[in-house]
């Protein structure tokens, strides 16, 4: 009981640490924006094979700019403060939550920002949801454990992109796949078996990382 | 000495497997036949090609079949020995196939006393006008595929179709995965240790035994692509994603995620913090490598066995012959690739007590 009421109020302080700042949201947005007004000013015409890759990537450049910044943007002695108050454990499980919060509400607006300047590809409104939903879950998760560790060193920005893009690769391959069905790009026959995968990889990253996490914050 | 033993038994288990696995000689089999369809009516002579087969020494007459099922085969009228590894097969296809389909395949099946019985799956296609399955029962000529010779050449690997020699391979690339498995797993054990107790000894092996699995991996990798090149295709390309086999593109995320280890370690001066850090990254690969290797593929079609509906290794990919070498040859793998590793630590520790010595 008492993990999930520190889990909430960690999250109500990120939350309106972010209300108060609007550092992070609206940074994003300004990123998401020019990548999206580039895509569209080069390409005359975007197919929507040319849509379902350029907006996992944008979203992808975009989560890992959300999240890097998790354990780096309060500063040492106030992190100290934090782990003398509360679970370690609940600290990354909040990390996490938050993080999924963001990066749905990321994927959501880069989907809107794609749907305006570029046109909308998505056939299956329903599947497409479901979809980033799935993908917000899978990536905040790896990239907010990885952005703990990336955290502790001086050049984390780099070593968070080396670290993080080949144990996100799976996740993103099934993603891009899940989407093409939802833009009618491919017919599906194993939906259930991608979604099975990446529900398996999530919870398999969300233990791993509650487990490693209590060992990673001593320092 | 006496504790070394296991390194003895390493490199005698590897000559082992690099005698037997090299040398002992591949079953009989057929490589190919030409024509390879026909027509119904027809009467035609099929030239096949053996391999490794002598039946110009074969001392009972050579009988030969186009199989359609289990119970159904067609035999051959005439078998002209034209040499060693080529004989003319004469069939008297029946006007028509008791199928209700217009083409249909058949397996050729070989069998003499010197070379026991070779078969070569969809061999010939017959194509028929009309199809008429009850007048094409009434027609068939039924021959039992029976008294079948046993391989009378000794211990022989079996000869598969698209293998052929290349199945020796499965000595060297499956059995050098296998070992990487193992010294990823034991790099795992060594990271938990470091987070339990603290010691940076345990550290040191973790990435001793992690850069040995790499290098295992990459002679995997490297194996892996002239076994491609030789049963998939010689313009098969390993660094086109797209029409690469999704195993192999697998591997070399895995072996990536494995690089990035490294980076992760050279990021930090401090040997205490770099050890947490890279047990904890370390830990956290590994559990990500698993879905990667094992669960990913065999969802997904890939070329590989044990994947997309294939059998996995065993049921039909191993004889008992390939399992006397295959097995040893896992272990031997293993047991030189934790030589290996424990060189590695040894001499990083040496060169750590070394520093630690010159910096009093």
């Amino acid at each position: 009981m008492g993990l999930l009421k520190e889990t909430l109020a960690l999250m109500r302080k990120d939350l309106l640490l972010e209300w108060r700042g609007r550092y992070a949201l609206s940074g994003i947005l300004l990123y998401v924006f020019s990548t999206v007004f580039i895509v569209y000013t080069s390409f005359e015409e975007l197919g929507p094979q040319a849509w379902n890759t350029l907006f996992w990537i944008v979203l992808l450049f975009a989560a890992i700019n959300a999240i890097v910044k998790s354990f780096i943007q309060e500063n040492s002695s106030r992190q100290l403060y934090y782990y003398s108050l509360a679970n370690p454990m609940a600290i990354i499980f909040s990390k996490i939550l938050y993080n999924i919060g963001l990066l749905f509400l990321v994927s959501l607006l880069t989907w809107a920002c794609f749907s305006l300047m570029a046109g909308n590809a998505v056939k299956d409104l329903n599947r497409f949801i479901l979809v980033l939903f799935l993908g917000s879950v899978g990536l905040s998760i790896t990239f907010t454990f990885v952005a703990a560790i990336a955290g502790k060193a001086d050049q984390s920005a780099t070593l968070m992109a080396v670290l993080s893009f080949p144990l996100v690769l799976p996740i993103l391959l099934t993603l891009t796949h899940l989407s093409a069905t939802a833009l009618r790009l491919e017919q599906t026959t194993s939906l259930d078996k991608d979604i099975a995968i990446l529900v398996a990889i999530d919870l398999i990253s969300m233990g791993m990382a509650l487990l490693l996490y209590p060992f990673l914050w001593r320092e | 000495m006496k504790k070394d033993w296991w390194k003895a038994l390493g490199v005698l288990i590897l000559l082992y497997t690099f005698t037997a696995g090299l040398l002992l000689p591949l079953k009989p089999g057929i490589v190919g036949v030409n024509p390879s369809t026909a027509r119904t009516g027809d009467t035609i002579i099929i030239k096949a090609r053996g391999y490794n087969s002598s039946f110009a020494k074969a001392k009972t007459p050579i009988r030969a079949w186009l199989k359609l099922d289990k119970d159904r085969a067609l035999a051959a009228r005439e078998v002209k020995i034209k040499s060693d590894t080529e004989l003319e097969l004469a069939f008297d296809i029946p006007p028509f196939l008791p199928v209700d389909q217009r083409a249909q395949d058949f397996t050729l099946i070989i069998d003499n006393d010197a070379d026991g019985h070779s078969v070569l799956p969809s061999a010939v296609i017959i194509t028929q006008d009309s199809i008429q399955p009850e007048r094409g029962a009434q027609v068939w000529n039924n021959s039992q595929v029976l008294n079948l010779h046993s391989n009378p050449k000794g211990i022989t690997f079996p000869f598969r179709n698209i293998l052929a020699e290349t199945i020796r391979n499965t000595y060297f690339h499956v059995a050098l995965w296998f070992a990487m498995v193992f010294l990823f797993m034991a790099a795992v054990f060594h990271s938990i240790r470091y987070l339990l107790y603290g010691n940076l000894l345990s550290d040191n092996k973790a990435a001793s035994y992690t850069s040995v699995g790499i290098i295992f991996g990459l002679l995997g990798l490297i194996t892996g692509i002239i076994w491609a090149r030789n049963t998939w295709g010689a313009d098969y390309k390993f660094w086109n994603l797209r029409e690469v086999d999704v195993k192999q593109a697998m591997t070399m995320v895995a072996l990536t995620v494995y690089l990035a280890y490294f980076v992760l370690r050279l990021a930090f001066e401090d040997p205490e913090r770099k050890g947490r850090l890279s047990a904890v990254y370390n830990i956290f690969a590994f559990s990500a490598l698993i879905p990667l290797i094992y669960v990913v593929p065999r969802l997904t079609d890939s070329l590989h066995p044990g994947s997309g509906g294939n059998p996995a290794l065993g049921g039909e990919d191993l004889d008992n012959t390939m399992r006397l070498i295959f097995y040893p040859a896992i272990i031997g793998w293993t047991i030189v690739g934790f030589w290996m590793g424990q060189l590695l630590w040894r001499l990083n520790n040496v060169q750590n007590q070394w520093l630690d010595k010159t910096e009093e």
